[in-house]
């Protein structure tokens, strides 16, 4: 039975009980998702960089995003004095940064990170806003080099098999 | 759409919060001022669309590429 610390909700990996203190409140929604404004971080394994960024109100609104430092040394995301203000950014270290990945249809290996809407979540006042980067340096789209001895090493596209 | 044609220097209103100034125009590009509150969002169209194609795409991937890909990436993959 649920209890009032937390909620149980239907999420895109089945049915999930969220304690109250993992849900972070996006006051604007994502983008193209104006309406909503509440979501949890599903961590999808352990060792994983991956997550889903998922509503608490409609399960099939779940955004797979990573942790773009898992891939990367530098990525530097512009925040400006309203949105920090808005986020109540005291300390650095409140600040945990996401970005969505998209998958083509059955090409995991193709997987890219979307750098230019960043997510950016303050853990300590547990609000979230997604940022679009306007004059960015970084590419839009980054598909990461794969783990040491796995065959998409370098982030190139194996040959098409015919 | 409403139209309205405007000068180098001259403004619009839109409401009490929101002003539009164009600034100059040089060749085919047009220099805009806005002062909007500051909690209200600005973003060039291209920037705004493909944020939300790349929302709706991360909303798309799969149960199994998700599974496929943590299976490629995993631990602390930094490079």
């Amino acid at each position: 039975m649920a209890q009032e610390n937390e909620k149980v909700i239907q999420s895109r990996v089945g049915e999930i009980t969220v304690p109250l203190e993992r849900v972070i409140r996006f006051p604007r929604g994502l983008i193209g998702f104006e309406n909503h404004k509440e979501f949890t971080l599903i961590h999808l394994r352990e060792d994983s960089p991956f997550h889903v960024l998922q509503s608490m109100e409609s399960a099939s609104l779940g955004l797979l995003v990573a942790d773009p430092y898992s891939f990367m040394t530098e990525y530097e995301v512009v925040v400006g004095e309203a949105d920090r203000k808005l986020l109540g950014i005291e300390d650095h270290n409140d600040v945990s940064v996401f970005v969505t990945v998209s998958i083509p249809v059955g090409r995991p290996d193709l997987t890219t990170l979307n750098l230019s809407g960043p997510l950016v979540i303050n853990a300590r006042t547990r609000l979230g806003l997604q940022i679009p980067q306007t004059d960015s340096k970084y590419p839009s789209h980054f598909r990461p080099g794969a783990v040491e001895g796995n065959p998409f090493r370098t982030g190139q596209a194996p040959e098409p098999e015919s | 759409m409403l139209i309205l044609t405007r000068r180098p220097g001259e403004s619009l209103h839109l409401g009490d919060t929101i002003k539009i100034t164009v600034l100059g125009v040089q060749g085919k590009q047009i220099k805009i001022g806005l002062e909007v509150p500051n909690d209200m969002q600005v973003y060039r169209e291209e920037v705004y669309l493909r944020v939300l194609e790349q929302n709706r795409q991360a909303m798309q991937a799969s149960d199994q590429d998700v599974l496929a890909a943590a299976d490629i990436w995993h631990k602390k993959t930094k490079r």
